[in-house]
């Protein structure tokens, strides 16, 4: 299975970025997320795996409190984002989202430019005092998304002309251009075909540079490629989380060897 | 190889097919006979509004060389009735006009001319001598309303055998008509006065015009635009984006969802009691006065305003949720999401909600009846006053004021209203459509 393993980028990978304990949400009755806790690591790459619906969703979205938007759910237990408690009172999500981006299942570019979907983030946080620095951070931000020769000379056409995998390298880009420390990406590859996954999945490992990557996936084999930590999620509990290497070839937990052998999911 | 014994050829098709496919069918006709009875309708409807309303827009005119006597203008000036000198006038040039070309006529005297001539002609001829005192004692050719006898008698409104018993005029008078009409002393020209005239008594339907109306119906809808847009959207997005949703919110749409089926007299009296009574009396608001097109536009508003937050709701709620999540995504708070991302891309749903609201509204009578915007208003287009607060009818409301008449030239006007009713309607259609084009993004 490793064969198949991607470029393999040697990074110091110790410092500990998201701690998360004891995580319980509930969607009204519905006990969604049981008792997680898991140690998320800078500039590593993290994968969540499991069945449908087993929470692996759920709990990435707790990171950046995008389940806010939705009226019953509700979250208990501490996530902390740098020793700082993400669902404390005095924090805006909207100053948490802007240091933890997200990336979205399906390619959403918004109905503008290319340069506008890039430039909208940096713009509402301010990011740049002069054109010629927003020009600057949009660049930037197409070239680390790996997108920056494809659209160089188009920058003004809408992002949505552009193909399913060009699309969603435009909405990491995007995510990307506000600085972020996280970067978290909802099964980021099932709306692509075999080869933008394998520039998405390319992407990913080179942005495990600069981020802290957490990405949801249905995938085994993804994860096995991109990513060094792996959690396996199963009915609402995190059943088991270690190196990837170790999850798919020496599972500790037999529910986590039925999942990977094919048994259940 | 042959094929398995049961098996059927795909080339026949067995009873169940064919039940099918004949269910198909049928559904498809009773589909198509539906569009043709609508069509039917449509052209049925449509042409009997440009049969009956056309004429409307052609008034017969009476054109003939006119001297303005000094002496008779000074005279008729001091008597008390002073048109009634410059119906004199008139009845003496066009008796000489008559004996000029030779015509015989049994009718004795000018004063036989009389029921020819439009009772409202006789002021227009003052108002012409009064604006230039040059006009006085030279020849000048002059074109003047013929009246509506003798109009219906050329538009075939008014017959030879249906006049029998009509006091308005003379079996004499219809060979004589044909003799002017023939000598082209007497023909029908476009009737711009009905574009931008207003009501007239009911002996003078030459003179009326839709014109006072359409301003009334203008300053309408002004009024509810502007109440309604702003409102409107606001609550839509308050109740869609931010909202929680409890038994008190839910309450709330289930009023929005009645509110917009509640017949429109009723806005109307609340609207009497609400801004005429209270607002107008009780505060005494000098602005909110009976026939004032400001709260014929507010009662409008408050029938109208149910039906944009419906159709505003739809049009957000059209919007994919990805949207909403890639700007939040990106640090976004809920309002810039709302306002940068989700409004743009609904604005073509609003604008078309909006234009609905409207048109329901323009066509609206019965809230009019109640504040007292059908009352005879017949003001001169220029001098209208306040284009807000000065009494005003609606389009509806004139013309259900018209229909109401007894002379078969009101009924005409009615239907010609009923054409610049639609036009109107059309007008605002087209820039609807216009703004939906430009807002339009595709994602």
């Amino acid at each position: 299975m490793f064969d198949a393993k991607i470029s393999e980028t040697t990074v110091t990978q110790n410092d500990i970025k998201i701690v998360a304990r004891k995580v319980q949400v509930y969607y009204g009755e519905a006990h969604a997320i049981k008792d997680v806790s898991v140690d998320i690591l800078d500039k590593t790459v993290t994968a969540f795996i499991g069945p449908s619906g087993c929470g692996k969703s759920t709990f990435l979205r707790c990171i950046n409190r995008m389940n806010d938007t939705i009226p019953i759910c509700r979250v208990e237990g501490d996530i902390l984002l740098d020793n700082e408690d993400i669902y404390d009172k005095r924090v805006d999500p909207v100053n948490l989202r802007a240091r933890v981006g997200m990336v979205f299942q399906k390619p959403n570019p918004f109905p503008k430019s290319i340069y506008d979907n890039v430039a909208y983030g940096p713009r509402i946080h301010g990011l740049a005092r002069t054109k010629a620095d927003l020009d600057e951070i949009v660049e930037r931000a197409l070239r680390r998304g790996a997108i920056w020769e494809e659209v160089k000379d188009r920058l003004h056409q809408p992002g949505t002309g552009l193909s399913g995998g060009q699309q969603q390298r435009l909405c990491i880009a995007r995510a990307v251009a506000t600085e972020p420390e996280v970067l978290l990406m909802d099964e980021p590859c099932s709306a692509l075909d075999p080869i933008a996954t394998a520039q998405v999945e390319e992407l990913i490992d080179e942005l495990r540079q600069s981020y802290s990557v957490v990405i949801v996936t249905h995938s085994m084999q993804q994860a096995a490629r991109v990513s060094q930590k792996t959690a396996f999620f199963h009915l609402g509990n995190l059943v088991e989380y270690g190196d990837t290497e170790q999850i798919f070839t020496n599972p500790v937990d037999p529910r986590t060897e039925s999942y990977i052998t094919g048994r259940i999911g | 190889m042959s094929a398995a014994p049961q098996k059927r050829s795909i080339l026949v098709a067995d009873s169940h097919l064919a039940k099918r496919n004949s269910a198909e069918a049928r559904f498809k006709l009773y589909g198509l006979a539906a569009i043709g009875a609508g069509l039917f309708f449509l052209v049925v409807l449509l042409s009997q509004i440009v049969m009956n309303g056309a004429p409307a827009f052609f008034q017969t005119q009476i054109t003939m060389p006119l001297t303005l006597d000094p002496a008779a203008v000074a005279k008729a000036e001091k008597s008390m009735m002073k048109t009634a000198g410059y119906r004199g006038m008139l009845e003496e040039a066009l008796w000489n006009e008559v004996q000029r070309r030779g015509i015989e006529t049994p009718l004795k005297s000018p004063k036989d001319l009389r029921e020819m001539i439009s009772a409202g002609a006789p002021g227009n001829l003052r108002d012409f001598a009064l604006a230039d005192e040059r006009n006085h004692g030279a020849e000048v050719r002059y074109t003047f309303a013929a009246s509506s006898r003798v109009d219906g008698y050329l538009k075939g409104r008014v017959t030879r055998e249906g006049s029998k018993d009509d006091k308005g005029i003379r079996p004499e008078h219809f060979d004589l008509i044909d003799a002017l009409v023939a000598a082209g002393v007497i023909e029908t020209r476009f009737n711009l006065t009905f574009i931008i005239g207003s009501d007239a008594s009911d002996v003078r339907s030459e003179q009326s015009g839709m014109g006072q109306s359409m301003l009334g119906s203008l300053a309408m809808m002004f009024v509810v635009l502007g109440v309604c847009l702003p409102i409107s959207v606001a609550a839509a997005i308050y109740l869609e984006e931010f909202a929680p949703k409890n038994r008190f919110t839910d309450f709330i749409e289930i009023n929005i969802s009645n509110l917009a089926a509640v017949p429109s007299i009723v806005f109307g009296i609340l609207a009497l009691a609400a801004f005429i009574q209270f607002g107008g009396g009780t505060l005494e608001i000098e602005a909110l006065r009976a026939s004032a097109p400001l709260v014929g536009g507010l009662a409008l508003s408050l029938m109208t305003l149910p039906t944009i937050i419906i159709a505003t709701r739809a049009a957000l709620k059209a919007v994919p949720l990805s949207i909403r999540e890639a700007a939040l995504g990106v640090g976004a708070s809920r309002m810039q999401s709302v306002l940068h991302h989700v409004l743009p891309l609904a604005m073509p749903g609003i604008l078309t909600g909006t234009i609905i609201g409207l048109a329901s509204a323009l066509g609206e009578t019965a809230p009019l009846l109640l504040i007292g915007m059908v009352a005879f208003v017949q003001t001169d287009i220029a001098s209208i006053g306040d284009f807000f607060t000065a009494p005003n009818v609606g389009m509806p409301a004139q013309i259900y004021i018209w229909a109401q008449r007894a002379d078969g030239a009101w009924y005409e006007r009615a239907w010609g209203g009923i054409i610049l009713l639609l036009v109107f309607l059309v007008a605002m259609n087209a820039i609807a459509i216009f703004l939906r084009r430009r807002f339009e993004r595709r994602w």
